[in-house]
């Protein structure tokens, strides 16, 4: 046997058990839809902190991202509901607050003009 | 201390007084009975005491990260959401440490809560024994002069505390905060001293979720101003001081502004 064909056939046998091992459980009943929700909601409220300073643009698509995960929470389980339900939102209504204030500050006088007006 | 300033303190005590605003007990200050579930299933409600986890944890982390809510009865805790890592059980799940500690799990038994055993240590009845506690737990703590409150902002500046502000798993990574915007709110009265509202100091412990919007909604600069009737109704600043946060006895804590 060349050392070739006994490295393959020592790869394969290490593999195989591996091949032939049942698959684990798919993620069924509300672990595969957390686990969906989870990362996104991970993703849209990371800018919490930092919100006053993005851009209008950008908060109203973190707004449109959240809106669009609340249809998500209904396939979680009651406690997932309960929690995340509450976290979404408090998420959400920071980045259009920060949207609301920024339309009801005064808006910014324009530069003096180094020339006077004639 | 000059006599405008005595007068002004006296004047101060004097409405505090009259208004009903006292110092009340520092152990049992900041304690919340939970109890939307506990008597229906026969037990005692839950008496939390926030003094125990203010120390370790920052109030974002619980009422943002975690999802309870600053309204009484509207976080909906229950055994079912504890067991199921949430809430409570977020931390007290018999697997995370404090300190090299194992943190006790929250409503690990399935039958009703015994008289004794580890659900006791949540469903108490009465308040036996805190001021003990309490005492025993703040021995090394800063107080204020009057009232005997731990002062919390000193201890955390002098390193007693170092509140977690992230639990893994729970809390989402996010960048340090930068938010030390200073708002002068005026006073409704001439003779007080108005407002210094410090971002700083609240963004530190609280995040920005906890106050906006549900407290402060957007508004033109200047037209948010509550009364200290609202706040001491529980409104404003008042869903905070006077319940956790510092009581509203301490008048020049927050109208530090010197009155022109």
């Amino acid at each position: 046997m060349t050392p070739r064909a006994a490295a393959l056939l020592l790869g394969a046998a290490l593999l195989a058990p591996a091949a032939r091992a049942p698959a684990g459980p798919a993620p069924s009943g509300p672990a595969a839809p957390l686990a969906a929700f989870r990362q996104e909601f991970d993703a849209v409220c990371a800018r919490t902190q930092d919100a006053m300073t993005l851009p209008d643009e950008e908060l109203r698509a973190l707004v449109a991202r959240c809106e669009a995960l609340k249809p998500l929470l209904e396939k979680l389980g009651e406690s997932e509901r309960k929690v995340y339900g509450r976290r979404l939102q408090a998420c959400r209504d920071l980045y259009q607050f920060v949207l609301d204030s920024r339309a009801a500050a005064p808006a910014p006088q324009a530069a003096p003009s180094g020339t006077p007006a004639r | 201390m000059s006599r405008g300033r005595a007068a002004r303190a006296l004047l101060l005590a004097l409405g505090a007084a009259a208004l009903g605003w006292d110092f009340p007990a520092p152990h049992s200050y900041g304690r919340v009975v939970l109890d939307n579930f506990a008597s229906r299933a026969k037990a005692p409600p839950v008496a939390f005491d926030h003094f125990r986890h203010r120390a370790r944890y920052t109030c974002r982390l619980c009422h943002v990260d975690v999802g309870f809510a600053m309204q009484a009865g509207q976080t909906r805790v229950s055994a079912a959401t504890n067991r199921a890592g949430y809430h409570c059980g977020a931390c007290h799940d018999g697997a995370r440490t404090f300190a090299g500690k194992p943190i006790f799990a929250a409503c690990s038994e399935e039958q009703p809560v015994p008289q004794v055993g580890a659900c006791r240590r949540c469903h108490v009845e009465g308040a036996k024994g805190l001021a003990q506690q309490y005492a025993a737990f703040s021995a090394e703590l800063p107080k204020r002069p009057a009232g005997g409150h731990v002062d919390w902002e000193v201890a955390e500046a002098n390193g007693r505390i170092r509140p977690l502000d992230a639990v893994e798993g729970v809390s989402i990574p996010r960048p340090p905060l930068k938010m030390d915007k200073e708002v002068a709110l005026a006073a409704r009265s001439a003779w007080m001293a108005d407002v210094l509202f410090s971002h700083k100091k609240h963004a530190i412990w609280n995040g920005c979720e906890v106050c906006h919007p549900a407290l402060y909604p957007a508004a033109r600069q200047g037209s948010a101003r509550a009364t200290m009737l609202q706040i001491s109704s529980g409104e404003s600043c008042g869903v905070c001081h006077d319940k956790v946060a510092f009581p509203l006895a301490e008048c020049q804590r927050c109208h530090v502004k010197p009155v022109q």
